[in-house]
């Protein structure tokens, strides 16, 4: 039903693209409609790294006046016709979004916005300095008609140009929206811990989003400057990249048609207040300013919302043909390997002065339910976030199946067969039930960018098979009649069954569970039992982080017994549960213990 | 040698404006964590509030300080109607827009009312220019640095030793532990945006007898402050006014020997490869990553 919908908005939108031309009055009215269709494309792509991806840009003029200028030189001095100078323009703008999103690994928010801030102005002023090659502050002019492979592309052809890329790229950015990156964009400005704990390199993702934003701006540059046959620094202001980023807000972040909106009422509107004259600005001002509290998801962002209220869609799905959850966790391609060996030795962690974890050795042995326990400061969950990678030890290492793991990125770690859940869930609280797991199942495709841009056969396969697995772990964790909801408005309880389901969508070796009872009730309790013996003995090893002592006695193979980051016993649980030292730890000393007992 | 004390001296005065606009970027941050994009515009109105109401008759000192409360009343109201709404989830960008859209209002206003050219603010401290080591220097350049300065260790001093700076300081950690202890949040948030734009307000009217008052002076000072105030890191007052201060000694250098494009060119570049290697700022505190 809802790809339904897409194809008649991509029809309509292909009509309308057709109509519009028979409506203008005149030159003018059309050269106008031609500055939306290149507004629309910088909006489109600037919409994958806001309304996805979740960062910043206040400098898209500048790539959008590096693609420009790259455009008007090219053409000018080399000769080069439409196409070729678009990709040229393309790669060098692409080239400056990489580098920008290279900040991004240590910088984000504001920080990030004072970058592409100062990105803008850089470009804006070497355009003023670089006299010989820009023009300084009189800019271009004479740029070639537009053509290309020598056919001249003048009047209603270039209209036609114009019409079919902006189509073009609505349709790719629309498609990648609903692919795998889409996804993981949308994942990695949720909760990045989470993301990288389903094996997403969160720095390519979002060098991705600013790539496409960048190449998009680009492209739209060399356009503008085929129409205008002239370009100038004051055409590419921050005013101007303010008024970019308003349109992505404006019209709707994250949804195509609200950026196309965005685009089209921003390119009008001052052509409207021109009217007011003097209070030309104001009204512009005042306009957005309402706009953000009238409409704060956008346009279209709150008509949807509101559509959305009204039809509600249904929350549940159907899980009658699914998967039994033993195909759902074995990854096709890679066959069965089976649960995994950790082993940690000789590991420390420090915090300052605190030695959290104290040259702890432990071994998860292949589809062994491993309980670690210990009381609240034990270093237990320091000892996960070690050993998927979140923590740096200070010394001692730790391997999987004997490969070496240290100092590994938490992604590059959980693309080795690790999946976990964390003791305060992190979930993709508004990615829906359904989506939250499909990005577990992540790192289980194979398909490339291209196959997303046009939804290739192999696409469509992938997607179809992510599509069962997560249905087949919906209906594993019993959360079918939840599918459709939003994560975060989950029950904590159900919250921690979804992220459970979420870490068995990547098809993990080794499962690490940091206290997934905490929180839940009695009867939660013995359906958590029943899941972990049935994860156990689909051959995937477990790491049980877990206070709930009836629970550990009944569900583990093995329990190991950290104390100020000691490890103070580790046996089978009967063995456990007699160790005077253990029970020390958790009741003090065994005189005390003795007579309370007594 | 003459232009080098000259380059250095003219450098402090344009710093000390930056070093300025910044501290009011910090003392919004660090109540509310969001800033009002518009900031420049709080010294646009300070300088341009003097100059009108100068022409209304008023003595200076008294156009002064009506200038100076109407920009902490054109904070206040701010912070109350366009970053209020907007500040309670902090992934929230709603209030960067509204700011700007205030801005963008604001100057439009101010154009209609003011015109849409610079006129210059008379001051006592532009009468005569004073030699320094044959570097001619008006007194009113020297005050800036020595004003951000004062006002950065007069604002670290309510910070640390009363209980409004401590409160503050609570509130920037954790608003609902803060509201829970009796701290009246909202207040907090008001004071900060006030105590800022009245700064703002203030160094408007020092630098407009130096730079000249226009409508549209405000955009270009607020980035660079705010530049200026990522720089520093924005968390810590000393930070950001010796950032301010280095940044447009640099400025004027470059300005002198290469051209005025390239001093932007040079000054943000310069600002992207402190964040590169610094992303806390050269003064920030760095934020404890916990899973």
């Amino acid at each position: 039903m809802r790809d339904r919908s897409t194809y008649f908005g991509f029809a309509l939108f292909a009509v309308f693209l057709a109509l519009v031309p028979l409506t203008a009055a005149n030159e003018y009215s059309l050269r106008l409609f031609m500055i939306f269709f290149i507004y629309a494309v910088i909006a489109l792509g600037l919409n994958v790294l806001v309304g996805l991806a979740g960062l910043i840009s206040l400098g898209q003029a500048g790539l959008f006046a590096l693609g420009s200028y790259a455009g008007a030189i090219l053409s000018t001095r080399a000769g080069f016709d439409l196409v070729t100078s678009s990709i040229v323009a393309i790669l060098i703008s692409s080239v400056f979004g990489a580098l920008l999103a290279y900040p991004t690994v240590r910088v984000r928010g504001v920080y990030l916005a004072v970058i592409t801030i100062a990105f803008g102005l850089i470009v804006e002023n070497i355009a003023i300095e670089l006299q010989s090659l820009t023009g300084g502050t009189t800019g271009i002019s004479g740029i070639p008609k537009p053509s290309a492979f020598g056919i001249s592309l003048l009047g209603m052809r270039y209209y036609w140009v114009l019409a079919f890329i902006l189509f073009f790229v609505a349709l790719v950015t629309h498609n990648l929206k609903r692919s795998k990156y889409g996804r993981a964009m949308l994942a990695v400005s949720q909760s990045e811990t989470a993301a990288q704990s389903v094996g997403l390199n969160v720095t390519s993702i979002r060098t991705l989003a600013f790539v496409v934003s960048a190449g998009t701006a680009g492209l739209a540059g060399v356009l503008y400057a085929f129409l205008n046959s002239y370009i100038s620094p004051d055409i590419f202001t921050f005013s101007d990249s303010v008024r970019f980023l308003l349109m992505v807000i404006f019209g709707g972040a994250g949804t195509t048609t609200g950026s196309l909106i965005g685009a089209l009422i921003l390119t009008y509107l001052p052509e409207y207040l021109q009217q007011l004259q003097y209070w030309q600005k104001f009204a512009y001002g005042l306009l957005l300013a309402v706009v953000m509290f009238v409409l704060p998801l956008g346009v279209f962002g709150t008509f949807a919302e509101v559509f959305r209220r009204f039809r509600p869609q249904a929350r549940s799905a159907d899980v009658t043909n699914v998967l039994p959850v033993e195909d759902a966790v074995r990854d096709q391609k890679s066959g069965a390997p089976g649960g995994a060996e950790l082993a940690a030795s000789g590991l420390t962690v420090r915090f300052g002065g605190l030695t959290a974890l104290n040259n702890v050795a432990l071994k998860v042995r292949p589809a062994e339910i491993h309980a670690l326990i210990g009381p609240n400061g034990a270093g237990k969950s320091t000892f996960v976030n070690t050993v998927t990678g979140f923590y740096q030890p200070d010394s001692g290492h730790f391997d999987i199946d004997g490969a070496k793991l240290n100092g590994q990125a938490p992604h590059t770690i959980a693309r080795k067969g690790f999946a976990r859940t964390f003791q305060n869930t992190e979930l993709f609280g508004e990615l829906s039930v359904m989506e939250n797991i499909m990005v577990g199942y992540q790192r289980r495709f194979t398909y490339n960018f291209l196959d997303a841009a046009i939804r290739s056969p192999r696409f469509n396969r992938q997607e179809d098979e992510c599509k069962t697995v997560a249905l087949s772990l919906l209906a594993f964790v019993h959360l079918a009649d939840y599918a459709h909801e939003r994560a975060r408005f989950l029950p904590f309880g159900l919250q921690r069954r979804l992220e459970i389901a979420r870490a068995l969508a990547a098809a993990p070796r080794l499962l690490l569970l940091d206290e997934p009872a905490a929180g839940l009730t009695t009867q939660e309790i013995e359906d958590l039992d029943g899941m972990i013996r049935r994860i156990a003995s689909l051959g995937i090893s477990i790491l049980l982080i877990e206070h709930h002592v009836d629970l550990i006695m009944s569900v583990a193979d093995r329990v190991t017994v950290l104390d100020y980051g000691v490890v103070i016993a580790s046996d089978v649980p009967p063995v456990i549960q007699d160790n005077p030292r253990v029970v020390e730890a958790y009741f003090g000393t065994p005189a005390i213990t003795a007579r309370v007992a007594s | 040698m003459q232009a080098v004390v000259q380059y250095v001296l003219s450098g402090l005065a344009i710093g000390g404006i930056y070093a300025l606009v910044a501290l009011g970027f910090h003392i919004m941050w660090s109540a509310a964590r969001a800033v009002n994009f518009a900031h420049g515009d709080t010294l646009m109105l300070g300088a341009v509030l003097t100059i009108m109401g100068i022409d209304a008759g008023l003595p200076l000192s008294i156009a002064v300080a009506v200038s100076i409360a109407a920009s902490c009343l054109f904070g206040v109201l701010l912070e109350r109607f366009a970053v209020r709404p907007f500040a309670k989830t902090s992934a929230s960008i709603g209030w960067m827009l509204t700011t700007i859209a205030v801005g963008i209002m604001l100057e439009a206003l101010v154009t209609m009312r003011f015109g849409g050219f610079s006129r210059a603010l008379p001051s006592p401290g532009v009468t005569h220019a004073i030699s320094i080591f044959g570097a001619g220097v008006y007194p009113q350049e020297l005050l800036i640095p020595v004003v951000a300065i004062l006002i950065m260790v007069g604002f670290g001093w309510v910070r640390r030793r009363t209980l409004i700076g401590r409160a503050m300081q609570a509130v920037s950690f954790d608003r609902s532990a803060a509201a829970l202890m009796g701290i009246n949040v909202n207040a907090i948030f008001a004071l900060s945006f006030g105590l800022a734009a009245a700064l703002g307000g203030a160094a408007g009217i020092l630098v407009a007898p130096v730079t000249q008052a226009s409508a549209t002076m405000g955009l270009i000072l607020g980035l660079k402050g705010f530049a200026v105030a990522i720089i520093g890191g924005i968390t810590s007052a000393p930070g950001v006014v010796i950032a301010g201060l280095g940044f447009g000694i640099l400025e004027k250098f470059v300005e002198g020997y290469i051209s005025t494009a390239a001093r932007e060119i040079i000054g943000f570049s310069v600002t992207i490869l402190v964040l590169l290697i610094f992303p806390q700022g050269l003064f920030g505190k760095r934020e404890v990553f916990k899973v």
